[in-house]
């Protein structure tokens, strides 16, 4: 019987094979879609999880009480891991992580810069990370030595085993390489090719006043059935008790929620990626429903035309259970073609889909959880959509069915319509939000940046160029290849510091916080700034600069200062002279308004250089002078640079990705939902076929046809368009709230999304509209 | 006592006025009758016929099947009924498109869950009989008229029914064609079964043992 069954629904599917490809397309769009988000979702979820001591390894944070703000921050100073150890026998192990540094790697006259971390030996020992070759129990106990991962190992040793062989790094000390390390999986947080053991190197990191400098990572494994909140009871003074001086508190937090629950704000779990999770989880869902949606509106359309074939079932004698089951079985036969199709798109673009959401990600074919995923997506759109033709057309009596008493059937309330106005709802919706996304995309990106970005570089300083920077500086200029150069602390985008508790004469405002920078002179002049009133950061000129800060006019607006110059800025024991006000420009986030900022003159903790090239020149021609320079004073390195205004536009990153990723599900969207349209329109023309041979016999022009076809289904857009346009509204407003510089929503751009679609709609309807208008009028009467 | 039809009334409601479709019908059929249902267009025979074949209810009157009351039975039990002992013919054919000649044929078995062996061994002595070996695997479309009726009489008779109720049979097709299916009918009569025909003709009304006339949904005794 079901062989039987699925004959015939093949048979169908071929005789109509136009509806069976444009359902089929729908259906395959829509899964694929849906595999490739939850694929990213599974990948997101995994994050940590993968470790065998998952539960009971935790991330220790630190959590200060300023006046009206909790701070958190998780980097921590270097005795707390080994305290924690020895003071609460909850505690099973500590490791310390350094932050990731890259490093370059010499082995014979093989050179390459790679990034990693130090750690203690306990980290292979807590975390999942195995090593293919050595013994993750002492691999890292030892000074100076050194694991890799089978990837860098390749590209350092080739196919010779690199056990015990020697790594120079830095051009400096020589690592043994103690282990292999299986490549990193793409669920994890860490991202380091290599992992040098902390012992013989951690003094470098504390200094004496080792409770007070925060400079490690600290990861803490409990042992089982500890109780959490408890055990944070316990530990929270800890700092203060060995420190006597440094008041803030400690806490764990679970490494498996590290990745999800990343942000703390005002000292409580706020967010993190977990929301762009639920994002994409509801876009994936609402993928999931239009393309449901679409397959079932068609096949329903597509089985009123086999009512008569239900009609002689019954007089020759089918059950109604027989003819549910011989629907249900074509619907989930479709749809299971369907499924198959989409895994094998989903898995041939999901490098695309890596390249925009930049991950790995990879189809695992053998998770359980996705054949159960698909399966039961795929048992139950062909549920849901053979559900009607199963039941409505089966509960006819058959004299109704073979008189054709459907075709008359014409409620107001068609759920097929409703259906449709759902699809583009949420299509239109899409539309307006990507639309509003790009909006303020741009509107962020023209901002004034307050500085040049063009033909300006920075280069990291490393191995000699400390040492030769004034040779390096004045043989670029002397060749005139750079126009004026500057040591900063951080990159020129990178807003890494910040501070309070500045005090100055006639200060109002206490606590006020400022972005604080590090120069080593010629900053200004560098970086193009407008000095509104003052000088440059200048140690040629002014050897005593480094009591010299120049501030920006927010700086001078906040600070309430009238004549800024010559002003002192007192922290601690220590003051500094204000000799220079700069124009505002943008460092952090372009979204937010200029903070008031510091930049102290330094000739230490700089460890940027930024550059100004000359103008005049050809950009190649700079580069290649500034190269020379650069390995003639820094042999060892390759001279490695960037460019400032690409590291601009990587702060629209995440916006532009967003963007990407919503005008591709809105584009899908919509695509679907004037497949459905099309799908319908074509049915409706055909079984109109006769009505509108009698139109055009009794006189009716080719365009009042049509006009009358398309009408309907227009109605239905523009009123998906009523319901969408204040649903987006809404959630794109509320979109707008996170960023402080934004534009206004303007009503044309929900215009331009309505007629968008409308013309799109039109197009699609009236293509069929208007092949069923020039037909002639004898055809479809003799097909009767 | 094969059927029992007694003071049937149907009607639909139009307009808040009863238009009757039957009225008070009252009806006997024995086993091995072949009775011809005459009467002008839109006199009742085709609703008439659908109530009989249980296609179509009736709003008052009483109908025994078998001696069984088919009026006081559950849809379930009626459509086993129908399964188990009526086969229809219809004067449009109503072959299934997508099926082959055999399969329509089959199609029958298949609800009445017959082992496949068998089924094969039914369906060829059926296309035997009717000399449309050479078809079998041909679509209804590729058929004329009167091949396409040969084919819808034996997916009737396929499942072995007591009675065949036929409603206009030869109504699309020639003189020549009907005879043949006339004939058939005929032959079937003598081997035993039941029919019950619809017609506008005489000379098809004439092949049965009785004829019934309609008029306006009653029995015209003229
Ligand atoms: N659902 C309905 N609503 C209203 N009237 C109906 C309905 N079904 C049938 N009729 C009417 O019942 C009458 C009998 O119809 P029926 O099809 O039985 O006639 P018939 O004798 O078979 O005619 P013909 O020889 O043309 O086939 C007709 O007048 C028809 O208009
Ligand atoms: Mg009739």
């Amino acid at each position: 019987m079901i062989r039987n069954y699925f004959k015939i629904a093949l048979r169908n599917l071929w005789k109509n094979k136009g509806f069976t490809a444009i359902n089929l397309l729908g259906l395959v769009i829509g899964m694929t879609a849906v595999i490739l988000i939850g694929t990213w979702i599974q990948n997101e979820l995994s994050f940590e999880r993968f470790h065998t001591n998952e539960k009971s390894l935790y991330k220790v944070y630190n959590r200060s009480t300023g006046p009206g703000e909790i701070s958190t921050w998780d980097i921590t100073s270097g005795p707390l891991g080994k305290a924690l150890e020895n003071d609460f026998p909850e505690v099973e192990n500590s490791a310390r992580i350094y932050w990731s540094a890259e490093r370059l790697f010499g082995v014979g006259d093989k050179s390459i810069k790679t990034k990693g971390n130090e750690v203690d030996g306990s980290f292979l020992r807590m975390f999942s990370f195995p090593l293919l070759q050595g013994n993750s129990d002492d691999a890292l106990e030892g000074v100076n030595n050194i694991v890799i991962t089978k990837t860098l190992a390749i590209k350092l040793f080739g196919d010779t085993d690199p056990i015990n062989k020697e790594i120079k790094i830095d051009n400096e000390t020589n690592y043994k390489v103690t282990g292999i390390l299986k490549d990193l999986p793409s669920n994890t947080a860490f991202d380091f090719e290599y992992l040098i053991s902390l012992k013989g190197n951690e003094t470098k990191y504390s200094g004496s006043d080792a409770w007070g400098i925060n400079t490690f990572y600290t990861y803490i494994q409990l042992k089982p059935n500890t109780l959490i909140v408890h055990f944070n009871e316990k530990i929270k003074n800890l700092v203060e008790r060995k420190s006597d001086k440094y008041k803030w508190e400690i806490f764990l937090y679970p490494v498996s929620q590290s990745h999800l629950y990343s942000r703390f704000e005002n000292g409580k779990v706020a967010g993190g990626h977990i929301e762009t999770v639920r994002l994409m989880a509801i876009i994936g869902g609402l993928i999931l429903l239009i393309a449901c949606i679409n397959f079932m509106n068609l096949s329903t359309a597509q089985s009123q035309k086999r009512a008569k074939e239900v009609g002689v079932r019954k007089v020759i004698g089918a059950g109604k259970s027989s003819l549910i089951s011989q629907f249900l079985c074509e619907s989930i036969l479709l749809a299971a073609i369907g499924g198959i199709l989409a895994l094998v798109i989903a898995a041939v673009y999901l490098p695309y889909f890596n390249q925009l959401i930049e991950k790995s990600l990879m189809i695992n074919f053998l998770n359980p959880l996705l054949w159960l995923g698909l399966g039961g997506f795929v048992l139950f759109t062909g549920l849901l959509a053979g559900s009607y033709p199963a039941f409505y057309l089966s509960s006819f009596t058959p004299v109704k069915v073979l008189k054709g008493a459907f075709k008359g059937v014409k409620s107001s309330f068609n759920p097929r319509k409703t259906l449709v106005v759902l699809q583009f709802s949420v299509g239109i919706a899409l539309v307006i939000a990507t639309i509003v996304i790009y909006q303020q995309i741009n509107f962020t990106q023209n901002r004034a940046t307050g500085y040049n970005v063009n033909n300006l570089v920075q280069v990291r300083i490393e191995g000699d160029i400390k040492k030769n920077y004034d040779l390096i500086k004045t043989e670029l200029l002397s060749a005139r290849a750079v126009t004026a150069m500057s040591k900063t602390g951080w990159g020129v985008t990178v807003d890494g510091s910040n501070g309070s508790g500045f005090k100055w004469d006639g200060m109002e405002q206490e606590n006020l916080n400022f972005s604080l920078y590090r120069t080593g002179g010629n900053f200004a002049k560098t970086m193009d700034l407008k000095l509104v009133d003052g000088r440059d950061i200048d140690f040629s000129l002014f050897p005593g600069d480094s009591s010299s800060v120049m501030i920006n006019e927010t700086a001078v607006k906040k600070m309430g200062l009238k004549d800024p110059i010559g002003k002192l800025i007192r922290k601690d024991d220590s003051a500094l002279t204000i000799v220079g006000v700069f124009n505002d420009f943008i460092i952090g986030s372009p979204y937010d308004d200029v903070r008031p900022m510091l930049v102290f003159g330094s000739v230490d903790g700089v460890y940027n250089i930024v550059m100004r090239l000359n103008g005049l020149n050809d950009t190649a021609k700079n580069l290649k002078i500034a190269a020379d320079v650069f390995s003639k004073y820094n042999p060892a390195y390759p001279f490695t640079y960037h460019f400032v205004d690409q590291e601009y536009a990587e702060k629209f990153k995440d916006e532009k990705q967003i963007a990407s990723l919503s005008s591709l599900f809105a584009g899908l969207t919509i695509f679907i939902s004037c497949l459905g349209l099309f799908g319908l329109a074509a049915y409706m023309a055909q079984n109109r076929s006769k009505e509108i041979g009698i139109r055009k016999v009794l006189g009716a022009s080719v365009g009042g046809i049509v006009k009358m076809l398309s009408k309907e289904f227009i109605m239905l857009v523009v009123i998906a368009i009523v319901i969408a346009v204040p649903i987006s509204w809404y959630f794109m407003s509320e979109w707008l709230q996170d960023f402080t510089y934004r534009i206004d929503l303007e009503w044309i751009s929900f215009v331009y999304a309505g007629v968008g679609t409308l013309l799109i709609a039109l197009l699609t309807v009236s293509f069929q509209a208007i092949k069923a208008a020039i037909v002639n009028p004898v055809e479809s009467l003799k097909t009767e | 006592m094969l059927l029992e039809l007694h003071n049937i009334f149907k009607w639909v409601t139009q307009g808040g006025k009863r238009i009757f479709l039957l009225s008070d019908i009252n009806l006997q059929v024995e086993e091995g009758e072949f009775i011809s249902i005459m009467g002008p267009s839109g006199s009742g025979k085709s609703t008439l016929l659908n109530v009989i074949g249980m296609l179509d209810g009736f709003q008052e009157g009483e109908y025994n099947f078998l001696g069984e009351s088919v009026h006081a039975m559950k849809e379930k039990n009626r459509s086993k009924l129908y399964k188990e002992y009526i086969g229809f013919v219809f004067q449009a054919y109503h072959l299934i498109d997508e099926l082959t000649v055999y399969e329509n044929i089959e199609t029958p078995l298949l609800y009445k869950n017959i082992k496949s062996s068998e089924r094969k061994a039914l369906v060829a002595d059926m296309l035997d009989r009717f000399n449309i070996v050479g078809k079998k695997d041909l679509f209804p479309s590729q058929l004329s008229g009167g091949q396409q009726q040969l084919v819808g009489v034996a997916r009737a008779l396929i499942a072995k029914p007591k009675l065949i109720l036929a409603d206009e049979p030869t109504g699309n097709l020639n003189s020549k064609q009907s005879e043949e299916i006339m004939q058939l009918f005929k032959e079937l009569n003598q081997e035993g079964v039941t029919i019950i025909q619809a017609t506008h003709s005489e000379t098809n009304a004439a092949y049965g043992s009785r004829v019934l006339h309609l008029l306006d949904g009653r029995r015209d005794h003229k």
